[in-house]
């Protein structure tokens, strides 16, 4: 039994150290944001917001944030529509060729975004759209359109089945139940897709970096920066970045989270 | 000319290769309580589906008051369903759920308020307006289900198993209920169950149906003492089924070759002769139990094996030297006077009239 | 779930398969949008492979001079078995890392700490992995927290910085949440009396691990490496950063290739390599863990 405990211990402080681990430059990110030095270490310096006040004062800085904030807003939503669509196709319909069409849509995700950046740099040039915000959407949307469709589907498959049909069976056309059945059963997993696709658009530099030209967007002023020299402003910026993503991802959690709860009961 | 409510002309019905119903030909009138019965995969739900729209025949008619309904959208019917599952919107509140098909219907809001409201008054659930589906009891869930397809007023309503996850205390009520309602209101219902008791309790007839097929129909009290085939026989009641040969007959009286024994029964305008195979088929309720051997010509020596209760009423089963099974229903009351045991070798008997006769192919 | 009548559960709907105004406007959209933007580039990336580059103008073309000359280059082959090698070892260290952080929120924390610690998890997932890179930069740093701690006990400086070290912590930082998410979820799903049994009948802890649970456990173990495996073979954040690019890895290489050198074509042939490469691991994985499962539940 103590030797039980012993382990348990151990496990715990193992589990603890693997936290501290992954939460480690989250944290470190945030704390020298508002340190001094010019190389932050430990000791820390004085408390500073000095590269707040710079990247404040920085325009470049100010158009990358007003990108960011227009692609990923743009991006949540044609991710989301065409998420909740393939989602409720693939709830609603049996055709032909669904396996290849699911795979068209739940693909993108498990390649490398060094290689789709490389092609969507490639086609989009070749197709004459490359160096807009434009590129950088439509390659976000078919990034992040398979997280939506994953958090809608799962609560598709949470409907009762037969809720559909009795809407029909109460005179409700296939698109009265559309509107007033299934989108209001699939709001709160709309809302988290909002979010987290939001939160993936917002972070993503690789195929933002290839594709955006002069439109450059928050991580790859990051990823310019950090090619240079090291310069604490990165962490001033990171924060910010880190307290937007985190709140889209734990909005996005608390509603699917309540969902979940509700379904159970 | 007058038509009936509904009618089903030739219907068949596949999914792919597999065939859900086959060949149904059957009328439903205005007012009538109908139920259709089966084991589960009779058929009996898809036949609901097509009345509702939700699935349509790949041949043959259905017709409501004369007009061919087979490629009439769900929504653009007036048949609305209970479901099994309920099918309430989560989403919605009470009051909401019931002014759906309203709302679907273009019905002003004012008049949707008051109609839903009248409708949870009539179901003795009007309190419950404002709550939250999810807050509600199974009973109250059935109530305001009933609410949101009686608040069209519709001349058909569909039921489709909508006590089957109720408490029996609970069925026995909604029963009571529905009936009441169906009388009052004069609507026809078409109720699908699987279970003989509601069915028999509520409709005034019943269409039993086996692998989508329609084995019979008719009235409960017919289906229940003369069952048009074996499998209604089994499906059907606790019915004592046994089988043998014709051996001799004498003035309306046949006389059959069993496994074990030798009995009469009375030729009611039936084609029987000498050499044919029947099924003997005597119901359990009209068995007569004894202790000691009974002057009747059909009796049987058996040894008895169990006992079931069913509220006040016992089934007995037992055993006839050959390994037949038989089954005597009784009132419980009478049962206990007896003071009989396991194992111990009882009498049946029955009377020649209350006997049902089947001719095997 | 409730509601499963006789109709649903034969997938008996006859308008599962109705093709009309309404169903494929669900279905269509997104068809010419894979097509426009994932199918279109990709494809449109192979037959880049083929093309020329003459003073530095990429040229339609159909030749085989891009796959020969990378495949003839020893610097190619190199930095191939390298970023094989080393996303290999990422892996199977995340898998070790993880394991007993995921079995201890598996099997000895309430439900309810699982939950919040998956939610957590969930968090750095989805943030800036750029940032979290450039902060265990200045963490790993020669004179940086670690060192400045370390060297309260007269220990270091370490160089971690530039090594493979770096580059691993790197790979971690991107894969571990996702791991420990991955395999916690695949143990807790595993039926407790089976291990209780196992346990009932003597057998030792470490026996309970090796032929209950990671047996039990094989699809999402090998679902999560292959993630893993996948994640690292493709990312050049920490390859670059951490680990000082002089080993360059397949995605540096198409970072050079496109970026400084113009040569879009050579690019693309390493790119296809990395996705042939990729589909063959997943397939073998995804085939032997499904394969594997099957013969547990046969014995």
């Amino acid at each position: 039994m103590t030797k039980d405990k012993f382990y348990n211990l151990i496990l715990k402080f193992y589990l603890f150290f693997i936290f501290v681990f992954i939460f480690t430059p989250i944290a470190f990110s945030i704390i020298f944001s508002f340190n001094s030095q010019r190389f932050p270490t430990i000791p820390l310096g004085n408390f500073s917001i000095e590269w707040y006040i710079k990247i404040f004062n920085d325009a470049e800085i100010w158009q990358a944030a007003i990108n960011s904030v227009v692609v990923s807003s743009i991006t949540c939503l044609i991710a989301t529509f065409l998420g909740f669509c393939t989602a409720y196709s693939d709830y609603r319909y049996r055709f032909k060729f669904k396996g290849i069409y699911l795979a068209l849509v739940l693909l993108p995700p498990t390649i490398p975004l060094i290689i789709l950046a490389l092609a969507m740099l490639a086609w989009l040039s070749k197709i004459g759209m490359s160096g807009q915000l434009w590129s950088i959407i439509c390659a976000h949307s078919v990034l992040t359109a398979p997280f939506a469709m994953a958090i809608i589907r799962l609560r598709l498959n949470q409907m009762d089945p037969d809720l559909e049909a009795a809407s029909w069976n109460l005179g409700g056309s296939e698109w009265d139940t559309m509107r007033n059945v299934i989108l209001p059963y699939c709001r709160p997993a709309i809302i988290s897709s909002l979010c987290l696709t939001a939160a993936v658009s917002f972070d993503e530099f690789a195929i933002s970096w290839f594709v955006s030209g002069l439109n450059k967007t928050v991580p790859v002023i990051i990823l310019e920066i950090v090619q240079g020299n090291i310069d604490p402003q990165v962490n001033a910026i990171g924060t910010f970045v880190f307290f937007t993503s985190i709140t889209l991802v734990i909005t996005a959690q608390i509603f699917f989270l309540t969902w979940q709860m509700k379904g159970k009961k | 000319m007058t038509y009936p409510l509904v009618s089903f002309k030739n219907v068949t019905k596949n999914f792919g290769k597999m065939n859900a119903v086959t060949n149904l030909n059957f009328e439903i009138d205005k007012g009538e309580f109908l139920a259709i019965m089966g084991p589960s995969g009779c058929g009996k739900t898809t036949t609901l589906r097509m009345l509702a729209g939700l699935e349509n025949p790949s041949s043959g008619e259905i017709r409501f008051n004369n007009r061919l309904m087979n490629n009439v959208k769900p929504h653009e019917r007036d048949t609305p369903l209970v479901w099994q599952s309920l099918a309430l919107f989560p989403f919605l509140n009470v009051q909401e759920n019931v002014e759906f098909g309203l709302k679907m219907r273009g019905v002003s809001s004012k008049t949707r308020q008051k109609k839903s409201l009248e409708w949870l008054e009539k179901l003795e659930v009007r309190e419950l307006a404002k709550r939250d589906i999810s807050t509600l009891s199974g009973g109250q869930k059935q109530r305001v289900a009933l609410a949101r397809s009686l608040v069209m007023e519709p001349e058909i309503l569909l039921l489709d198993e909508p006590l089957s996850a109720l408490d029996a205390h609970l069925v026995i009520r909604m029963q009571a209920v529905l009936t009441q309602l169906q009388k009052e209101l004069g609507i026809t219902f078409v109720y699908v169950t699987h279970s003989q008791s509601e069915a028999f309790a509520m409709a005034n007839r019943v269409i039993i149906m086996n692998v989508g097929e329609i084995s019979q129909i008719g009235k409960p009290k017919d289906i229940y003492r003369s069952p048009a085939n074996q499998f209604v026989a089994e499906f059907v009641g606790r019915n004592n089924i046994l089988s043998g040969k014709v051996y001799d007959i004498k003035s309306k009286i046949a006389f059959i070759k069993t496994n074990s024994g030798n009995y009469n029964f009375e030729i009611i305008d039936k084609n029987i002769e000498l050499g044919h195979t029947l099924n003997y088929i005597i119901s359990a309720d009209l068995m007569n139990f004894s202790l000691v051997k009974p002057k009747n010509s059909n009796i049987v020596n058996c040894k008895l094996i169990s006992e079931e209760y069913i509220g006040s009423m016992v089934t007995l089963f037992l055993e006839s030297v050959d390994g037949t099974e038989f089954k005597i229903q009784m009132q419980e009351r009478e049962y206990s006077k007896l003071n009989i045991q396991n194992g111990e070798k009882y009498w049946l008997s029955w009377s020649k009239k209350n006997v049902h006769t089947l001719k095997k192919d | 779930m409730g509601g499963f009548n006789t109709a649903l559960f034969f997938d008996m709907k006859s308008n599962r398969e109705t093709i009309n105004l309404y169903s494929l406007t669900f279905r269509v959209p997104i068809i010419f949008w894979q097509l426009l933007f994932f199918v279109g580039p990709v494809l449109f990336m192979v037959a880049m492979s083929f093309f020329l580059v003459k003073n530095y103008r990429m040229t339609e073309a159909f030749e085989f001079i891009n796959w020969t000359k990378m495949f003839s280059k020893n610097y190619f082959w190199d930095s191939y078995w390298f970023t094989l090698i080393i996303a290999f070892i990422s892996t199977l260290l995340t898998m070790v890392i993880a394991f007993p952080a995921s079995f201890t929120l598996a099997f000895r924390v309430s439900e309810n700490f699982r939950r919040w610690a998956i939610f957590l998890l969930i968090i750095p997932f989805f943030t800036s992995y750029l940032v979290r890179t450039f902060s265990w930069y200045v963490i790993l740093a020669e004179k940086g927290v670690i060192n400045a701690l370390l060297s309260y006990i007269n220990l270091g400086p370490f160089i971690m910085l530039n090594t493979h070290i770096g580059t691993l912590v790197g790979y971690m930082t991107l894969t571990l949440p996702l791991v420990i998410i991955l395999q916690t979820v695949t143990m807790a799903n595993i039926d407790k009396n089976l291990i209780e049994a196992a346990f009932n009948l003597g057998c030792k802890p470490y026996l309970i691990i090796q032929r209950v649970i990671i047996p039990l456990s094989k699809t999402g173990f090998i679902i999560a490496a292959v993630f893993c495996f996948i994640l690292s073979f493709g990312d050049f954040v920490a390859p670059f950063y951490l680990g000082g690019s002089q080993e360059p890895t397949l995605p540096i290489l198409i970072l050079d290739t496109t970026k400084s050198g113009q040569q879009w074509p050579r690019a693309a042939v390493v790119a296809i390599v990395m996705m042939v490469t990729l589909f063959a691991i997943a397939f073998i994985g995804i085939m032997t863990a499904y394969s594997k499962s099957f013969k547990n539940d046969k014995r």
